[in-house]
């Protein structure tokens, strides 16, 4: 019996960091993330982004978790002001990467929009493959 | 000046607009429309046309076509973010607020002179638009009200010489 309780602790020991992680595989995500389209006025669904989440202790940088209309995770978004970036004093460190395997990444500018009004970088890390893009493109 | 905000119900209509090249010139009475667009990664935003000359009484729609962002059609005006008069002293400002896509407002502009505008978050992108109506009797972007504004946005503007010339300066 002894044994059982030990084995059933080591197993709860291994578990449960993993279950207090955030699930952000499906939309939505747990833990803090929101709905972007809830807390600014933009539209539920980017055209080459998808839906987005995020935590929004974490603005402006993210990260944003984006998700195709089947609800499944293809990205991870931070948006890094242009001005902040060109800042010598100003750093983005230890940002939350939940996402899990990245298979590619994109880095383009951004002429802003409700939430993250500034000039910035979009930096997305794609967690499916160059072709599975067009699962958030535009109808 | 009157103010209407309306969302555009219609999806055929709606789909009809988008499949245009550049606004539809209006009918006798029908709004001139001012479209606010951006291309497909956000990188790059603005009115079309950024410059018309209108006739007083004469009504224009601003109309989101961009379907992956946010815009305002907001006036040049201390009541709107505290912003520079850029616009007659005896007009009334305007601020459409958000505008998703394939959201419109409305504003119909009486008094005579020149009319600056601005999309709130693109500002900084250079979104700005001038309208004039009848002569341009007011001067609002003297050097003064200029400072107010981001580098983009001061030299998106159109010239008045350019808008009195051509009636509709398009930059696409």
């Amino acid at each position: 019996m002894s044994f059982r309780i030990a084995a059933a602790i080591a197993l709860a020991a291994i578990a449960l960091p993993a279950m207090a992680a955030d699930q952000v595989e499906k939309a939505p995500p747990s833990g803090a993330y929101k709905k972007v389209s809830e807390l600014v006025k933009l539209p539920d669904f980017l055209p080459g982004l998808g839906q987005l989440f995020v935590d929004p202790k974490t603005l402006p940088a993210g990260p944003f978790l984006a998700y195709d209309r089947d609800g499944r995770l293809v990205s991870t978004v931070y948006m890094l002001p242009v001005e902040d970036l060109s800042n010598k004093d100003k750093r983005f460190d230890d940002l939350a990467a939940p996402g899990g395997k990245v298979d590619h990444v994109d880095v383009y500018f951004n002429a802003g929009h409700p939430g993250v009004e500034k000039p910035h970088a979009h930096v997305v890390l794609w967690h499916v493959p160059k072709a599975d893009e067009s699962r958030v493109a535009a109808k | 000046m009157t103010v209407s905000r309306r969302h555009i119900l219609q999806i055929g209509g709606g789909l009809a607009l988008a499949g245009l090249a550049q606004p539809l010139r209006p009918l006798a009475d029908e709004p001139i429309e001012i479209w606010m667009q951006g291309n497909a990664d956000g990188s790059h935003v603005w009115f079309d046309p950024v410059g018309l000359r209108i006739k007083s009484g004469q009504t224009i729609r601003w109309i989101n076509l961009d379907p992956g962002n946010s815009h305002t059609a907001t006036a040049y005006h201390p009541q709107n973010f505290e912003h520079a008069l850029r616009i007659p002293k005896n007009a009334t400002p305007w601020n459409s607020d958000y505008l998703l896509p394939n959201e419109s407002f409305s504003v119909t502009l009486d008094a005579e002179g020149i009319y600056d505008f601005f999309c709130v978050p693109h500002e900084h992108a250079g979104m700005v638009g001038r309208i004039i109506v009848g002569r341009p009797v007011n001067s609002p972007a003297d050097e003064a009200s200029s400072l107010d504004i981001s580098e983009a946005a001061r030299f998106a503007f159109p010239s008045v010489e350019e808008i009195m010339n051509r009636g509709i300066v398009r930059r696409i």
